[in-house]
C-alpha cells in the first residue's frame, strides 16, 4: 500500500525540513532549560560532594552558609572534635568575590580551610595544573573558568596572590566558579577591615574581634557511630544548628535552588505547549493546503482511515523530526551557555514520550478537518 | 441482445431547504443508461447538473426515488449500503474539470491507489495501470509527477485513474473545461473508445457545443425533469 505520509513529505521535503528545524529549535530549548535545572543540582552538589563531610556545623537557628549568613568561632573545631563519635573537624568560610582581571573582574566563590587540617574540600581528580594549596599565606587555587594560569598574581585585598593550581568543574551552588584560599587569608579577606576603619570601631569602643569566625564547622563520624545521634548530640549540648550531608543537599536542592528550579519548570511546560500548539497550527495548515486532494479522495471512495492516518503519522514525523533537531541544536549550543547545563538522556527520553503525545493531541485538528472535508467539494470546480 | 443497465433512475426527487426556503432542484426523473453508452448531460447553471451527478455518485442523498446501479440497488427512499464510499469504491469512476491528480503522487500511485485500497495486490494493480496508460498512449510517463505533465496528458491520467478500479460507471464533470478546442474533441473521443471498449457508461456534465456531436445521447435538465434531446447533426444543434 502506498506510504501517503511519507510520498507527501517527500514532496515537500525541504518545507518539512525548515518546519521540522524551527519546532526543533524550540525542543532544543526546552531540553536547554531541562539541562539549565539539572546544571543547578549538579552545581550545588560539587562542593558538598568534594567536602564530603558526614556533618556541618552552623550557627543557631540559621541554615547554614549555602542558605543563610552564619558565623561560628573558629575554634569551636576543637570542641567538636572531642566529642564523641567525632573523627575529624575543621572550619570552612565561604565567600562572595570579584578577582581583578585584565578583561573584567571575575566574580567567584573563595573556599577558605586549613591547608594543615585533616579535611582539604579541594578534589584531587580536579586538579588539572598545578597543585593544591601548601602554604597558608597568599597562595590561591582557582577555577579554569576564572581564566587565570598557573604562577599568576592576583591582587586581593591589600596582598598579592601566587596562583598555584588550577581546576576543572569546580563551580559553586549558585555557578560561580570556585577558589580555594587558606582559612588565614579567607578570614582576612572577609572579616579584616581597613586600618581607618579599625581605628573608627575602637573609637568606638567596638572590638574587632571577627578574623576568628569561620562560617561552618565540618566533621566526619567515626565508623560504626551513628551519624544522626552525633548530631544530635552536639545541637543538644552546643546549641548549634547541625546538618547532615543529607540534609544539607536537600536545603540546597529544595530552598536554595526550588525556586530557580519551579522558575524553569514552568518555562519548559510553557513551551512545550507552544510547541504542540505550533505543531497542531502547522498541521492544520499543511491539511488547508490539501483539502481539494482529500475531498477528492474522500469522493473517490478512499476511507477515511487511510486519509486519517496521513495526517497522523505526518504529525509524528513532524514531532520526532523536531525531536531529532531540538536534541542537534542543545548539544550544538549548551556549552556556549555561561551556567552549567546538563543534557541526560532520560531527560531526552521524557521529552520524546512528551512530544509524541503532544504531535498525536495537535493532529486531532487535521483530522478534525479531514473527518469534515466534504467529498461534494471536489465536484463543481 | 439489448444491452445491460448500468444506471436506473426511477421517480428522483431533490429538494432543497423546508416550507418557504424550499427549493426544487429535481422532480420524479426517471431515466436509464446502459453500458457502453456516453451520454451528455446539459442545462444551465443551477439547473441542478451536478446535484444529479452526486446523486448518481452516491455522494449527495435524494429526496426521494430510486437509484439503481447496474443490478444493484443502492438507494430506495435511503441508502441500502451504510458505507455509501464501498459503491463508489467499486462501481464508480470520477473524472474533474481539472485533472485533480494528488500532486505529492506519481502517475503511477495516483492510479493504482484505489484499486489498491480496494485490496488489489500492488503488482495486479501496477500491471492494469501500465494497460490503461499505454492505451492511453503516456505508459512512457508512469513514474512522472503530474507537474511534469501537460495539460492533456493529466487528463488522460485522470481518465486512467477513473477506469483503473474497472468501473461500471464513469461521471465525468465537465472534462473538458480546461482545454482547448482540439484536446477537448480528443479527449471526448477517447471517452466514446472507452465507453465502446471497456463497456462503461460514461455522463459527462459539458457545456462545450462542439463535443456534443460524439456523445450517443444528450440528456437534458428541463423543468426539474430529465428530457432526451437527438442533434441536428447539420445545424450543430439540439432538438
Amino acid at each position: 500500500m502506498i506510504n501517503l505520509a511519507k510520498r507527501d513529505i517527500e514532496h515537500t521535503l525541504s518545507k518539512f525540513i525548515v518546519t521540522a528545524m524551527g519546532v526543533g529549535m524550540l525542543l532544543g530549548i526546552v531540553l536547554i532549560m531541562i539541562g539549565v535545572y539539572r546544571g543547578l543540582i549538579f552545581e550545588a552538589e560539587i562542593l558538598l560532594n568534594d567536602i564530603n563531610a558526614d556533618l556541618w556545623i552552623v550557627q543557631e537557628n540559621t541554615m547554614g552558609p549555602f542558605a543563610e549568613s552564619s558565623r561560628v568561632y573558629e575554634d569551636f573545631k576543637n570542641i567538636i572534635y572531642v566529642m564523641n563519635g567525632i573523627d575529624k573537624s575543621e572550619a570552612i568560610t565561604f565567600q562572595n568575590i570579584q578577582l581583578p582581571h585584565y578583561e573584567k573582574p571575575v566574580r567567584v566563590v573563595a573556599v577558605g580551610y586549613d591547608v594543615f587540617g585533616s579535611i582539604n574540600p579541594i578534589n584531587p581528580e580536579r586538579i588539572i595544573a598545578g597543585r593544591d594549596l601548601k602554604n597558608d599565606r597568599y597562595e590561591i587555587v582557582v577555577t579554569d573558568k576564572t581564566g587565570f594560569k598557573v604562577d599568576e598574581k592576583i591582587k586581593l585585598g591589600r596582598n598579592l596572590y601566587t596562583v598555584v593550581g588550577v581546576t576543572h568543574n569546580t563551580t559553586s551552588n549558585s555557578g560561580d566558579p570556585l577558589v580555594y584560599l587558606s582559612l588565614k587569608d579567607a578570614q582576612e579577606l572577609q572579616f579584616l577591615y581597613s586600618n581607618k576603619e579599625i581605628q573608627n570601631n575602637e573609637a568606638r569602643g567596638v572590638k574587632n574581634s571577627e578574623s576568628y569566625m569561620v562560617n561552618a564547622i565540618i566533621a566526619t563520624v567515626k565508623n560504626g557511630f551513628d551519624i544522626n545521634e552525633v548530631a544530635k548530640d552536639i545541637k543538644k549540648w552546643q546549641h548549634k544548628s547541625v546538618y547532615t550531608a543529607e540534609q544539607q543537599k536537600e536545603i540546597l536542592t529544595k530552598n536554595v535552588v526550588e525556586k530557580s528550579a519551579k522558575q524553569i519548570g514552568l518555562f519548559t511546560v510553557i513551551l512545550v505547549v507552544v510547541s504542540t500548539i505550533i505543531i497542531a497550527l502547522i498541521i492544520y495548515t499543511m491539511t488547508l493546503e490539501k483539502m481539494k486532494e482529500i475531498s477528492i479522495m474522500k469522493l473517490m471512495g478512499l476511507p477515511n482511515s487511510l486519509i486519517v492516518s496521513m495526517i497522523v503519522k505526518e504529525t509524528l514525523l513532524l514531532g520526532i523530526f523536531a525531536f531529532i533537531f531540538g536534541n542537534i541544536f542543545s548539544h550544538l549550543t549548551y556549552d556556549k551557555f555561561p551556567k552549567r547545563i546538563v543534557l541526560e538522556i532520560s531527560d531526552a527520553w521524557m521529552l520524546f514520550g512528551i512530544i509524541v503525545i503532544a504531535s498525536i493531541l495537535a493532529s486531532f485538528v487535521g483530522v478534525k478537518k479531514v473527518i469534515s472535508a466534504d467529498p461534494a467539494a471536489a465536484i463543481g470546480g | 441482445m439489448s444491452k445491460e443497465s448500468a444506471i436506473k433512475i426511477q421517480n428522483l426527487t431533490k429538494h432543497f431547504g423546508k416550507n418557504e426556503s424550499l427549493v426544487k432542484v429535481i422532480e420524479n426523473a426517471s431515466f436509464e443508461i446502459k453500458k457502453g453508452e456516453l451520454v451528455a448531460l446539459i442545462a444551465p447553471s443551477g439547473a441542478g447538473k451536478t446535484t444529479l451527478l452526486m446523486m448518481i455518485g452516491c455522494v449527495q442523498e435524494p429526496t426521494s426515488g430510486e437509484i439503481w446501479l447496474g443490478e444493484e440497488k443502492v438507494y430506495d427512499n435511503k441508502w441500502t449500503a451504510k458505507d455509501t464510499r464501498k459503491i463508489r469504491r467499486e462501481k464508480i469512476g470520477f473524472i474533474f474539470q481539472s485533472h485533480y491528480l494528488i500532486p505529492f503522487l506519481n502517475i503511477m500511485e495516483n492510479i493504482t491507489l484505489l484499486p489498491q485500497t480496494n485490496g488489489v495486490s500492488e503488482k495486479a494493480a501496477k500491471q492494469k495501470a501500465m494497460e490503461l496508460l499505454e492505451y492511453l498512449e503516456i505508459a512512457d510517463k508512469a513514474y512522472s509527477m503530474s507537474s511534469q505533465l501537460s495539460g492533456g496528458q493529466n487528463q488522460r491520467v485522470a481518465i486512467a485513474r477513473a477506469l483503473a478500479n474497472n468501473p461500471e460507471i464513469i461521471l465525468a464533470d465537465e472534462p473538458t473545461a480546461a482545454l482547448d478546442a482540439q484536446r477537448s474533441i480528443s479527449v471526448i473521443k477517447m471517452l466514446k473508445k472507452i465507453a465502446i471498449e471497456q463497456n462503461v457508461a460514461i455522463i459527462t456534465v459539458t457545456h462545450d457545443d462542439r463535443i456534443l456531436p460524439y456523445f450517443d445521447r444528450i440528456m437534458k435538465i428541463e423543468n426539474r425533469g430529465i428530457v432526451f434531446h437527438k442533434l441536428d447533426e447539420e445545424q450543430n444543434e439540439i432538438i
